[in-house]
């Protein structure tokens, strides 16, 4: 345990390095890197990847996947346009909240229950939810605004929620750090996060302990789709317009920033503060790649980059590398270092 | 003496009055807060993925590096909103002195302008207009306007003016703008068809603007109009004109078919030079030149000279007769130098 314990600390330290080192270069190229201004903006510019991330993690942890919750995102947005005079804004933001949930049920319901496997499930919800969120709104975006003016106070409530400011942090800001701390407590500190750790550990071991393994699972999705439900009325507010493309292969980036962070594809590995440090690294690359007026293309290649850079260490992970073993057997070090005492620590 | 005196006031006066305006000037340039020696324009495009654009934005870097003192910062919207967003509080966050955007929809103009008018910032909205920007871009019925007359008149020279079908091939999701540009080419048809196209046989496909879905939806129409021997289509740019050929041409009916389109990239104007071509062809839109009003007129924004609220591309419709007139050196073998 305690082993696992600094090999996460490892990890961690690992990920702060190469934070610091990315912040680094990128304010001595670019003036405005380091400035407050940049910093909010960039802060505010990842509210909505971390939030996904965040959530995106626990299923990760559990040996979930899902690949629609930038399609569910879009949905939740669409609902909030369409609805919005007829239902009322607040309602409306309600009801995408729920509808995000319900299609994170159903795709845990697909997998868990049915047992349809999670890349598949939610590779069709993808498709499902980005094609209803199209019908709903005719494929056009959606302004939204109190057109009729009966309901001032409820839209000025509502614009809040992307444009004001809690505790001297932008809302979208604060709600994601919220969420954080409240995921990381039940993580670390409930029932339900250890069990999510021995799910996606081993779902055998874990069923055959006891533990309700699909009821967890299909928590996880909920959650999931949830967490694309408070990031669809933040993105919503903040734009005030609700645009059916949003969020386009935005799964990518987040699952990039998780398994960067640290999350196992395989599942039972890895921890949130990883996911929020892959999404700060992405994001801290990504605009200062921006600030130097790099080409899409370029930005694009990093990302690649970073992606199979994180499944590469996430496999390396896996298979329990070590350095040592793998020279010792490829005979570029001689056999005396096979009695090597730390060795045995290492497994 | 009083000649003397008379000498010396007349020669004041005239010294005086050719002053007078330099000092106007002079006042001019004081009260104007953002005219300065060089200028940081922030450029955000569309997407960088298709030629229209990235024709755009090489124009207005050669522009910006003619006129000497304009540094441009790019950004790409994506398509995205939220992009398009974080692109404009980047922006803001490098200090620059006037904005040029390229961006999606119009549905996000309000929250945009709105950063940029705290910020003081003028703004050039290309396509699709901005509350409160200057807008530049094309004249969108009448540039459709003139790919539908152009194929009125082909019609009525070749096929007597007749036509058994009419493929209109739209985007719908883009809202008014687009629309204005196939509604130009639908009235420009059927006003100068000798017999316009019966309501009934004319067919409105979305082409998602890619070449790819364009030749999907032809392909799929084409079999439902096996009698259609006369069949024109108007298009909304130049690929989803080349994906209609090519639906054309794998059904074996080539022939039948004529199509114009819009923009005249590259693209447009190899497939207007074919040989037995069927890409009559496009409305210029001249992305090329897009930098060379753009830059000044956000010159002009900077050094408070008056600038219309719309600036409009002067459209020409492209085909295979004047090509070599616009676009001669991109084409040397088809358009020899004279």
């Amino acid at each position: 345990m305690r082993s696992v314990q600094m090999r996460s600390v490892q990890e961690i330290a690992s990920l702060v390095v190469m934070l610091v080192i990315i912040v680094v270069v990128m304010s001595a190229a670019s003036p405005v890197f380091f400035t407050t201004r940049n910093l909010e903006n960039t802060l505010l510019d990842i509210t909505t990847v971390g939030i996904l991330a965040i959530f995106t993690t626990m299923l990760m942890i559990g040996g979930g996947l899902d690949l629609s919750i930038g399609s569910t995102l879009a949905l939740g947005g669409v609902i909030v346009g369409v609805y919005q005079e007829a239902w009322g804004i607040l309602p409306a933001a309600g009801a995408a909240i729920l509808v995000c949930g319900l299609v994170g049920l159903i795709n845990g319901f697909l997998v868990t229950y049915v047992g349809i496997n999670p890349l598949i499930t939610t590779l069709g919800m993808l498709s499902i939810a980005r094609g209803v969120a199209f019908v709903l709104a005719d494929g056009l975006t959606i302004p939204v605004f109190d057109l009729q003016g009966t309901q001032t106070d409820a839209y000025t409530l509502f614009t809040q929620f992307g444009e004001g400011r809690v505790l001297g942090l932008d809302t979208p800001v604060a709600v994601m750090l919220a969420l954080f701390v409240l995921a990381l407590l039940v993580m670390q500190f409930t029932p339900y996060g250890r069990a999510m750790y021995a799910i996606g550990g081993n779902y055998q071991a874990s069923n055959l302990a006891g533990l309700a393994v699909r009821r967890y699972r299909m928590i996880a999705y909920m959650l999931s789709g949830l967490s694309a439900g408070v990031a669809c009325v933040l993105l919503t507010s903040r734009l005030y317009a609700a645009d059916p493309r949003a969020a386009t292969g935005m799964e990518l980036t987040v699952i990039t920033a998780a398994v960067l962070g640290g999350i196992s594809l395989a599942g039972g590995k890895g921890t949130l503060i990883g996911t929020m440090l892959g999404v700060l690294i992405l994001s801290a690359l990504m605009n200062g790649m921006k600030l130097l007026s790099t080409s899409t293309d370029a930005q694009n290649i990093a990302l690649g980059l970073v992606l199979l850079l994180a499944v590469g260490l996430d496999q390396i992970r896996q298979r329990n590398f070590n350095i040592m073993r793998f020279l010792r057997s490829s005979r570029l070090v001689p056999e005396v270092a096979r009695v090597s005492p730390a060795e045995g620590s290492q497994s | 003496m009083f000649r003397k005196l008379l000498s010396i006031i007349v020669v004041v006066s005239l010294v005086a009055g050719m002053l007078l305006p330099l000092t106007a000037f002079a006042q001019d340039n004081a009260t104007c807060a953002t005219a300065q020696d060089s200028y940081t324009i922030g450029f955000a495009n569309l997407t960088e993925d298709i030629v229209f654009t990235q024709l755009v934005r090489d124009g207005i870097l050669s522009a910006a590096e003619e006129a000497g003192n304009v540094e441009v910062v790019l950004a790409d919207n994506r398509l995205d909103g939220a992009t398009a967003l974080a692109n404009a509080d980047n922006f803001i966050a490098q200090g620059v002195d006037g904005v040029i955007e390229f961006q999606t929809d119009e549905a996000f103009g309000n929250v945009i302008m709105s950063r940029f008018r705290r910020e003081g910032i003028p703004v050039i909205a290309i396509d699709i207009p901005m509350p409160g920007a200057t807008f530049f871009g094309a004249d969108n019925y009448n540039a459709g306007r003139l790919a539908g007359e152009a194929l009125a008149a082909w019609v009525n020279e070749n096929w007597d003016g007749d036509v058994d079908a009419l493929l209109v091939l739209e985007l719908p999701q883009s809202g008014p703008i687009p629309a204005a540009r196939m509604q130009g080419q639908i009235e420009g048809l059927q006003d100068n068809l000798t017999v316009p196209v019966a309501e009934d046989m004319i067919f409105l496909l979305d082409s998602k603007n890619t070449q790819e879905e364009s030749f999907q939806v032809v392909s799929d129409i084409l079999p439902t109009i096996p009698d259609a021997e006369h069949i024109v289509a108007v298009t909304i740019n130049d690929g989803t004109a080349l994906g209609v050929i090519a639906a054309a041409e794998a059904a074996g009916r080539a022939d039948q078919i004529m199509v114009v389109g819009q923009g005249a990239d590259p693209s447009g104007q190899e497939a207007m030079l074919a040989e037995n071509s069927r890409y009559l062809g496009a409305t210029g839109y001249f992305a090329e030149n897009y930098g060379s009003y753009l830059i000044p007129a956000m010159l002009d924004l900077l050094e408070c000279r008056p600038v219309p609220p719309a600036i409009y591309v002067d459209h020409v419709f492209i085909n295979k007769d004047n090509l070599c007139e616009y676009y001669g050196e991109s084409w040397p073998d088809a358009c020899p130098v004279s």
